[in-house]
C-alpha cells in the first residue's frame, strides 16, 4: 500500500507541469477563442463572431490545408509503411543502420531541413545548377520551388520519422510464422500484405498517419519558406499572434483546425479498420 | 528471394537513404564553400562561412541562450521524467498507459498551436517571457519522450536488487542512489540529451514564448527571411552537431531502439 502510494507521488512533478502549462493553457485557449478585441484590446465576451469568421472567411484555406494534409499524410504513411516493411523483413542486419538514420534525423534540423529544401529546389538551387551542370536541362526548372509540390516534399521528408516509428514498431509485432503460416495456406505474396500485415500493423499506422496529419496541417514555416502564393492555416494564425494581434480569431482558427484533424483522422482510422475487418 | 528483388529493395533503401540524408549532408556541405551562393559548382573549400558566422551579430547571445535552455531541459525534464518513469512502472498497468497517453498529448499538437496557446497563457497570467518561460514550454513537451526512453527500461528493470537493498537496512533514498541510480543511469543521461536536442533545435514554440532574444533557430529565421547566406549553413551546422550529436550519443547510451 505504501508502495502503491509512492508510485503516485514519483508521477506528481510530472503531472503537475501537465496539469499548469498544458491543461490550464489550452482551456484558457477555448475561453479565449470566445473573446474579442476591441480597439486594440482584449475583452471577455461569449461571442462566436471569431467562428463565424473561420467557416465564412477563411473556409478556402482550412479545405486547402486539409488536402495538403492529407496528401503528405497518406504518402509519407505508405512510404513509412514501405521503409518499415524493408527494414523488418528485407534489410536483415542492415535493419539496426536504416532504423538509426530515421532516429537521427527525428530530433535533429526542423528549421534546417527547410530551409535546406530552399536550397535544394531554387531556380538557382543545388538541383537545378546540378542538373545543368551535368548537361541534363539547359534552363532552370522553375516550378520546383514555391509550389504544393515542393510543401508537400518538405513536409513528407521531416514527418517520415513520425511515420517509421509508430508503423516499424507494430511491425516487430508480426511473427515471422504469422506470415509463412500465410505463404502456407496459399497466399500470395499481396494477400498477405494485404490481409496479415497490414490488419496487424493497424494501430502503428492510424497513430502514424495522425502523427503527420496532425504536424503538417499545424505547420506554417514550410508554406512561408518554400510554398507559392497560397497559404495553409497556420500562416494565418502565427500572425494573429503577432502584428495583427487578434487572439480570440487564432485561437478559434486552432480550435477549428483541431477538431478538422481529429475528424480527418477518425475518417482514416475508419478506412483502415474497414479494410483489416476480418 | 530472387537476385531481381534483392536488387529491387536495395535500390528502394538507397533511394530512402539519399531522400532523408541529402538534404542535410548538402547543408553541412555548403557551409564550407568559397563562394556567395548555395549551389554548385563548389570551387573550393573555406571557412569563410564559419568566420562570417562568429561575427555576425546577435550570435554569441543566441549561441548562450540555446546552451543555457537546452541544459535547463535536460535537467528539469531529465529528473523529472525519471521520477514519473519510476513511477508508471511501480503502478498498475491500466493505469500506467493513461497516465503516458495523457502525458505525451502536447507531443501530438501542432507545435504552433501550443506555441500561441502557451503564449497566451503566460501573458494572461502576468508571465514575463524569457528564458524561463521557453524552459518551462519546452519540458512539457521533452518530458513525454524522457518517461518513454526510461520507462522502457524500468519495466525490464528487477524489483529484487532494490529489495534486496532495503532487506539489508538500505533507507529508501539510500537504495535508490546506491542500487536503483546506477543502473539506470546510462538511459537517464541519455534521454536527458534527447531532451536537450529536443529543445535546441525547437523554433517554433520558442519563437512565441521567448518574448525579445535569440536561440539559435530564431536568429537563423531571422537570416532566411533576409536572404539567403551560406552563413545560415554555418550556424545550421552547429545546431545539427548539437542536435544530431547528443542525440548520437543518447541512442548509444539507451540503446533505444524505438
Amino acid at each position: 500500500m505504501e508502495n502503491r502510494l509512492t508510485a503516485y507521488w514519483l508521477a506528481a512533478p510530472s503531472a503537475l507541469i501537465f496539469v499548469v502549462l498544458f491543461i490550464a493553457p489550452m482551456a484558457f485557449f477555448v475561453v479565449l477563442s470566445f473573446w474579442q478585441v476591441d480597439y486594440f484590446v482584449l475583452t471577455p465576451a461569449a461571442t462566436l463572431a471569431n467562428y463565424r469568421d473561420v467557416f465564412v472567411n477563411y473556409w478556402h484555406v482550412m479545405a486547402f490545408t486539409v488536402a495538403l494534409a492529407t496528401a503528405t499524410a497518406v504518402v509519407t504513411t505508405l512510404a513509412g509503411f514501405v521503409f518499415s516493411f524493408l527494414a523488418r523483413f528485407r534489410a536483415g542486419k542492415w535493419a539496426q543502420a536504416l532504423l538509426f538514420i530515421v532516429l537521427i534525423t527525428l530530433f535533429g534540423g526542423y528549421l534546417m531541413k527547410i530551409y535546406a529544401w530552399k536550397t535544394i529546389l531554387g531556380n538557382e538551387g543545388v538541383l537545378n545548377t546540378a542538373l545543368i551542370a551535368m548537361g541534363f536541362i539547359s534552363t532552370p526548372i522553375t516550378t520546383l520551388l514555391y509550389s504544393p509540390q515542393a510543401v508537400v516534399i518538405t513536409l513528407v521528408h521531416f514527418s517520415l520519422p513520425f511515420a517509421v516509428l509508430p508503423i516499424y514498431a507494430s511491425m516487430r509485432g508480426v511473427t515471422d510464422i504469422e506470415v509463412e503460416a500465410a505463404r502456407d495456406l496459399g497466399a500470395g505474396r499481396w494477400a498477405t500484405l494485404a490481409t496479415v500485415i497490414v490488419p496487424r500493423c493497424q494501430a502503428g499506422i492510424v497513430a502514424g498517419f495522425s502523427f503527420v496529419f496532425l504536424i503538417t496541417a499545424g505547420d506554417y514555416v514550410t508554406p512561408l519558406l518554400v510554398g507559392g502564393k497560397q497559404t495553409m492555416i497556420g500562416n494565418l494564425i502565427a500572425p494573429q499572434f503577432g502584428a495583427q494581434f487578434n487572439w480570440p480569431l487564432g485561437a478559434a482558427m486552432s480550435l477549428v483546425m483541431l477538431l478538422v484533424a481529429v475528424a480527418v483522422i477518425f475518417v482514416f482510422r475508419t478506412l483502415v479498420a474497414w479494410w483489416s475487418r476480418p | 528471394m530472387s537476385k531481381g528483388a534483392n536488387l529491387l529493395w536495395a535500390v528502394v533503401a538507397a533511394l530512402f537513404i539519399v531522400f532523408m540524408l541529402s538534404p542535410i549532408v548538402l547543408l553541412v556541405m555548403f557551409s564550407f564553400t568559397s563562394r556567395t551562393l548555395t549551389n554548385f559548382p563548389i570551387d573550393g573549400l573555406s571557412f569563410r562561412w564559419w568566420q562570417e558566422m562568429v561575427v555576425t551579430r546577435q550570435f554569441w547571445p543566441s549561441f548562450a541562450n540555446s546552451l543555457i535552455i537546452g541544459f535547463c531541459v535536460a535537467v528539469v525534464s531529465g529528473v523529472v521524467g525519471t521520477l514519473a518513469a519510476m513511477g508508471l512502472a511501480a503502478m498498475p498497468k491500466r493505469h500506467a498507459s493513461v497516465i503516458m497517453a495523457l502525458l505525451t498529448l502536447p507531443v501530438m499538437l501542432p507545435p504552433l498551436v501550443l506555441g500561441v496557446a502557451l503564449l497566451s497563457f503566460y501573458v494572461s497570467v502576468d508571465l514575463k517571457l524569457g528564458l524561463p518561460t521557453v524552459i518551462l514550454s519546452h519540458v512539457l513537451f521533452a518530458q513525454p519522450f524522457v518517461i518513454l526512453v526510461v520507462h522502457a527500461r524500468m519495466v525490464n528493470f528487477d524489483p529484487r536488487v532494490v529489495e534486496s537493498a532495503r532487506d539489508l537496512g538500505a533507507t529508501p533514498l539510500q537504495a535508490f542512489l546506491t542500487v536503483t541510480l546506477p543502473i539506470i543511469r546510462p538511459v537517464v543521461i541519455g534521454a536527458a540529451l534527447i531532451a536537450m536536442a529536443l529543445s535546441i533545435d525547437d523554433f517554433i514554440i520558442t519563437f512565441f514564448t521567448i518574448g525579445t532574444g535569440n536561440t539559435l533557430p530564431t536568429l537563423v529565421w531571422g537570416m532566411i527571411r533576409t536572404g539567403l547566406t551560406p552563413t545560415v549553413n554555418a550556424i545550421g551546422t552547429l545546431i545539427l552537431l548539437l542536435t544530431i550529436g547528443s542525440t548520437v550519443v543518447a541512442l548509444w547510451l539507451t540503446r533505444y531502439r524505438g
